[in-house]
């Protein structure tokens, strides 16, 4: 191979100062040492043969990685790089620098924990983890470790080169199926369609993310603007109705182009969570369709700038009752609403104990939980949230913008005592806009925010029960991008999606794995895999809340800012709480509700007036029942139905006649429900 | 039902064994099934029925507005302290209460004025009232309680875990709750298991058992699935397809749940609907627009049929949200005690007329009291509350309990009004369940602070 071309290429002249690489002086602290033992690294190293053709990642991890060798072993490391190239796979893929560096960290956290910018020495590029001290890089093709991971030898080890890990890095970022694009487009978006399957495939997970984060926000369906372009805010009468509160959401649900983007903003929703019922005055339609567009424009930005857009929300404002919260009254006795400020805490940012970096409880020296806060906690930090109302009605605007723009802060209305709370203290008569930014400030900064809303993306996206070490990568993801931003949303969403946890098809078989999908999302799924239009334009979808005729979910209604269910929600004295397994979506599932969701698909499977699905592309597979079970299988049950399931539909397919255009909807409508009814869609794994 | 010589010492051992498990979220040995230990007591009389009825307040009930101080020095202390959210002391003469025990220093309460209705079955002795109640592990003094020096109950003050102590005992993520504990008591005695502990508003705590698990009805009764019970999409084939996927047992343990759902939900649909149609037809009016009234013609309408569904004694949960009145309390709160009003007035008219008055026995629950003092709009999250006890067997017209005073900062609040519980609520369930026919040694397996508390039962019913 080519490490002696490595080898010719180093000289010492050659080796840059650390100061033509800025980044370096913070991020690489060691980094001399190790370019100064490149040169005879390189000398050492020498084509391989393989000796690792294990296929799992663990098994795959080459001797250096687990097991740093001796430097007398060394030239067996150097004979490590592997050759498992498959039939079938490509053998023309050769990784980018970024996708090896990407896969090493995905795959070897332990060794390479978080995300590392690339630092480059030309003609090296590499990454280091001052965490555990180790580096990984590339010389041309050769990859090269150093540190703890090889031993902590005075010489760097070849492990291989890129070659011979492009069959395993091509297995991590691309799907080798249809199906396994399926089953990540299930995780990633509102709904499954040939298109994303074909672009996955294409472009691999990681290239589709950063596509999908780079569309702009759809700003031709922003709930807003679907409000204002029905009209519905030329008509006083509906500002007292939420005439269009429904419609503006199910819209931007059922066709948005930017679907994931729609889909971490729907987990955000049921995070951070308002709900119709509880949103009080007028304009009640544009609170919540300004509420949607905000976790929207975030879904991909700052948790930061989130925790401050959800803070001076007027949905969120008079959701939790602190739009108008006034300062107290010594006179009176007149104290602040502490609504917002405890549920801020206990919801929104630092949850109620103190958390290990991998979302584990820390405990004391009883080995109890630690408490994050106390009610002395909540009555102080209600202090910093008093003050701040919606702005007034701009008479010059058609539009409602009052209940979009951030509330904004009347100075006389704002607590002037001091407050103390999670270690800050709050002088008295600090500015009102001042205290708010110190208070986020203070929350967002808490070493338990990434654990705990990074804990409860992945519950929201891929499944019920992450283990220790996926939400530990994660909330490390969330400290830091590699870049050294702390809460970066995009990135956090593209660690859940592409840890080896969500992406691995043997992991995704063992039986706790995944979770119950909602059943909004079943429904969503369904409509956005075929397609559904809505007959007036108007997506008259209505409130799908009813538990015994509907979904017993609607988005935008949950009933209390606890969420349609908890994120450690356990059904009671079943197999589930036995084997200490968390099922929040089970908070939905009850006799009424398993009911009311198939009488309800039921009856929408066909379409209605409203809404409009689109099976063409089932039609000419309908006359073969095996060929339309599957075409549906991918769409909607990626992870493949049981052969007995399979089995069951395809014998009632087959059973039914499909001499008409009308007889061979009956058996999609057939397919599409027997596919919705089954445990194998239902969890979604 | 159950005395303690129906009750052989390794049933005892087996329910406090599977408590203890039950919390600690372990397993439970089902093959040691409690229907097979048998009970004999309840199967003797077949006339033998109880139901207990827990209508939970979600959100946290304003005590401060629900019962009133109205007597001079009392309604002066009142309303300095609520300021805006106090209600005008004469809109509170009609409701205002004579109970047949003597309240100290010339207090006098009135119920909110949207609780008219209760103020007749309160007349009639049909309604009790529980003074400052809420959570507590022992009994606490401020003193205690400031000092921290012993033990409390965990995350006071917020909604979902003092919703699920309220009941379970044990904060969010108790695996077990005190309806369904008295639930797997009586498991034994009732004929068909699914139907001892019944939801009319979805999934809490408050009704799993070890083994009892909530049946959850919608307001209309058991929802069949269409799919199964005429042909789908034109075809006898999918019909039956469907009914085999729904039902098949799965490996994957989420899955498995689900489809034991779907039967328990198939098997139970078909009962319900046969004995709802038997049962006599209820005369009693209940306000179609309110959702507890509906929640309790529910449970009435189970009661009334009883007789074919089998069990002779049942655990109901109804609820009624939006308490969680940090603003707007002045408009809304007064519409929410009207609702809890009316829809317990229909309820106990209903048990009249089926002749189970003595039978059923309603009380209140909820999160927690809140303030006393204002926030400007509303009151915030408290501790301790006042509830109601209604039914033919409650021994009614009676405050009990120890009444607060009516202070911010004062002896029996932990600072703005948040009440100090002065009773627990493992007292007040205890003697509910005591009622209900859960044996004196059972008590303390169903409520596992009970022991730390010397009065037991505290006589309302």
């Amino acid at each position: 191979m080519s490490s002696s071309l490595v080898a010719e290429q180093r000289t010492p002249d050659e080796q840059p100062a650390l100061h033509d690489h800025p980044a370096e002086t913070t991020e690489a602290p060691g980094s001399m040492a190790w370019l100064a033992a490149l040169a005879p690294a390189a000398l050492l190293a020498a084509c391989g043969g393989g000796s690792d053709t294990a296929d799992s990642p663990d098994a795959a991890l080459p001797a250096a990685f687990t097991n740093p060798p001796s430097p007398a072993a060394r030239s067996s490391v150097m004979d490590a790089p592997v050759h498992i190239l498959s039939a079938g796979t490509s053998t023309t893929y050769i990784p980018s620098t970024n996708e090896l560096l990407d896969w090493a960290e995905r795959n070897y956290a332990a060794f390479f924990p978080g995300h590392k910018t690339n630092l480059v020495s030309a003609p090296y590029t590499y990454r280091y983890y001052p965490e555990t001290g180790n580096y990984v890089g590339l010389a041309g093709d050769v990859i090269y470790i150093y540190g703890p991971v090889s031993g902590n030898a005075a010489s760097p080890a070849t492990v291989g080169t890129v070659a011979d890990y492009a069959a395993r890095v091509q297995a991590s970022n691309y799907p080798a199926s249809d199906a396994e694009a399926s089953r990540f487009l299930a995780q990633a978006t509102l709904g499954v369609t040939d298109a994303d399957i074909t672009a996955v495939r294409t472009l691999g997970y990681d290239a589709w993310l950063t596509q999908e984060m780079a569309r702009p926000v759809s700003a031709s369906t922003s709930n807003w603007d679907f409000l204002v372009g029905k009209g519905i805010n030329t008509d006083i009468n509906n500002r007292n109705s939420a005439i269009g509160s429904d419609p503006a959401i199910w819209q931007r649900l059922l066709r948005a182009p930017d679907s994931l983007r729609q889909r971490v903003a729907l987990a955000l929703s049921e995070i951070f969570v308002v709900g119709f019922d509880g949103i009080t005055g007028p304009w009640k339609q544009f609170k919540l369709a300004g509420w949607w567009d905000m976790l929207a424009a975030n879904a991909f930005g700052n948790y930061r700038k989130l925790l401050d857009d959800v803070t001076l929300s007027p949905a969120m404002g008079q959701y939790l009752s602190s739009a108008g919260n006034q300062k107290g009254d010594p006179t009176t006795g007149r104290l602040p609403d502490e609504n917002y400020a405890r549920e801020v805490m206990q919801l929104f940012s630092i949850g109620l104990y103190e958390l290990n970096p991998d979302g584990t409880r820390k405990l004391d020296s009883k080995g109890a939980p630690v408490e994050t806060y106390t009610q002395d906690t909540v009555t102080q930090l209600a202090r910093v949230f008093t003050g701040w109302a919606p702005s007034a009605a701009d008479p010059f605007s058609a539009e409602p913008v009052e209940v979009r723009n951030p509330m904004v802060l009347n100075a006389a209305r704002h607590e002037t005592l001091s407050a103390t709370f999670l270690g800050v203290t709050i002088p008295a008569n600090t500015p009102g806009a001042t205290a708010l930014k110190t208070a986020l400030d203070t929350l967002a900064a808490h070493s338990n925010v990434g654990p705990f809303i990074g804990r409860q993306l992945i519950q929201r996206l891929v499944t019920s029960n992450p283990s220790a070490a996926y939400v530990g990568r994660v909330a490390a993801a969330w400290a830091n991008n590699g870049a050294g931003v702390r809460g970066d949303l995009g990135y956090v969403v593209r660690t859940v999606l592409t840890d080896i946890e969500a992406r691995d098809a043997t992991l995704a078989a063992t039986n706790s794995y995944g979770k119950l999908r909602e059943p909004l999302m079943r429904f969503l799924q369904w409509g956005r895999s075929f397609k559904v239009t809505s007959g007036s334009g108007d997506w008259v979808i209505g409130d799908l809340s009813d538990a015994g005729t509907r979904l017993n979910q609607s988005p935008l209604r949950s009933s209390s800012v606890f969420n349609f269910f908890r994120p450690g929600y356990t059904p009671a004295g079943t197999a589930v709480a036995t084997a200490g397994l968390q099922a929040p979506e089970f908070q939905l599932t009850d006799e009424s509700s398993v009911a009311g969701y198939l009488n309800y698909m039921r009856a929408v499977i066909p379409g209605n007036a409203e809404l409009k699905p689109d099976y063409s592309a089932e039609l000419p597979l309908a006359i073969t029942a095996d060929a339309l079970v599957d075409r549906v299988q991918k769409l909607l049950c990626a992870s493949g139905l049981q052969a007995t399931t399979r089995t069951t539909i395809v014998n009632a397919v087959n059973a039914m006649p499909s001499n008409t255009d009308a007889a061979k909807n009956n058996r999609i409508y057939a397919t599409v429900l027997l596919v919705m009814a089954s445990s194998d869609f239902l969890v979604q794994k | 039902m159950s005395s303690e010589k129906h009750l052989d010492g390794s049933r005892r051992a087996f329910l406090r064994r599977g408590a203890t498990l039950g919390l600690a979220g372990s397993a439970m040995p089902w093959a040691l099934n409690l229907s097979m230990i048998g009970d004999a007591a309840a199967a003797t009389d077949p006339n033998d029925y109880k139901a207990l009825v827990c209508v939970f307040l979600y959100g946290g009930n304003d005590y401060g507005n629900t019962l009133i101080p109205v007597d001079t020095t009392n309604y002066a202390a009142y309303a300095k302290i609520r300021q805006g959210l106090a209600l005008a002391q004469a809109d509170l003469a009609a409701t205002t209460l004579s109970p047949l025990n003597t309240l100290p220093s010339g207090l006098q309460y009135a119920l909110a004025p949207g609780l008219a209705d209760l103020k007749a079955l309160f007349d009639q002795r049909k309604l009790g009232i529980q003074l400052n109640v809420g959570p507590l592990i022992q009994p606490t003094t401020l003193a205690q309680y400031n000092a921290k020096s012993v033990k409390l109950p965990a995350k006071l003050f917020s909604h979902n875990d003092q919703q699920s102590t309220w009941q379970s005992d044990l904060p969010e993520g108790a695996l077990s709750g005190w309806g369904g504990r008295v639930g797997d008591l009586m498991l034994a005695g009732n004929n068909n298991s699914v139907f001892s502990c019944i939801s009319v508003t979805g999934d809490a705590v408050f009704l799993s058992g070890q083994q009892a698990v909530q049946y959850q009805l919608s307001t209309n009764g058991a929802v069949a699935i269409n799919g199964i019970s005429s042909s789908l999409y034109g075809s006898a084939a999918a019909q039956a397809a469907l009914r085999t996927l729904i039902t098949a047992p799965s490996s994957h343990l989420l899955a498995d749940e689900y489809t034991r759902i779907t039967r328990r939900s198939i098997d139970a649909e078909v009962q319900v609907r046969t004995a709802l149609a038997a049962a006599p037809t209820l005369t009693t009016t209940f306000d179609t627009t309110n959702s507890l009234a509906l929640q309790l013609r529910m449970v009435a309408r189970m009661i009334a049929a009883r007789s074919s569904l089998g069990p002779r004694r049942q655990v109901f949960m109804v609820s009624l949200g939006g308490f969680d009145l940090h603003s707007g309390l002045v408009d809304t709160h007064p519409v929410l005690m009207g609702k809890l009003g009316n829809a317990l007035k229909s309820f106990y008219a209903a048990t009249v007329e089926l002749g189970v008055a003595d039978k059923v026995t309603a009380f209140t629950a909820s999160d927690f009291g809140r303030t006393l003092t204002s926030n400007g709009n509303g009151s915030d999250h408290g501790w301790g509350g006042h509830h109601f006890v209604l039914g033919g067997a409650v021994v009614g017209g009676r405050t009990y309990g120890t009444p607060p005073a009516v202070a911010s900062g004062g002896p029996d609040d932990v600072g703005q009004g948040r009440l100090l519980p002065t009773t627990s609520v493992d007292q007040y369930a205890a003697t509910l369940a005591s009622w209900f026919g859960v044996s004196d040694s059972d008590l303390t397996t169903v409520l596992p602070s009970l022991s730390n508390f010397t009065t037991r039962k505290l006589g309302f019913v």
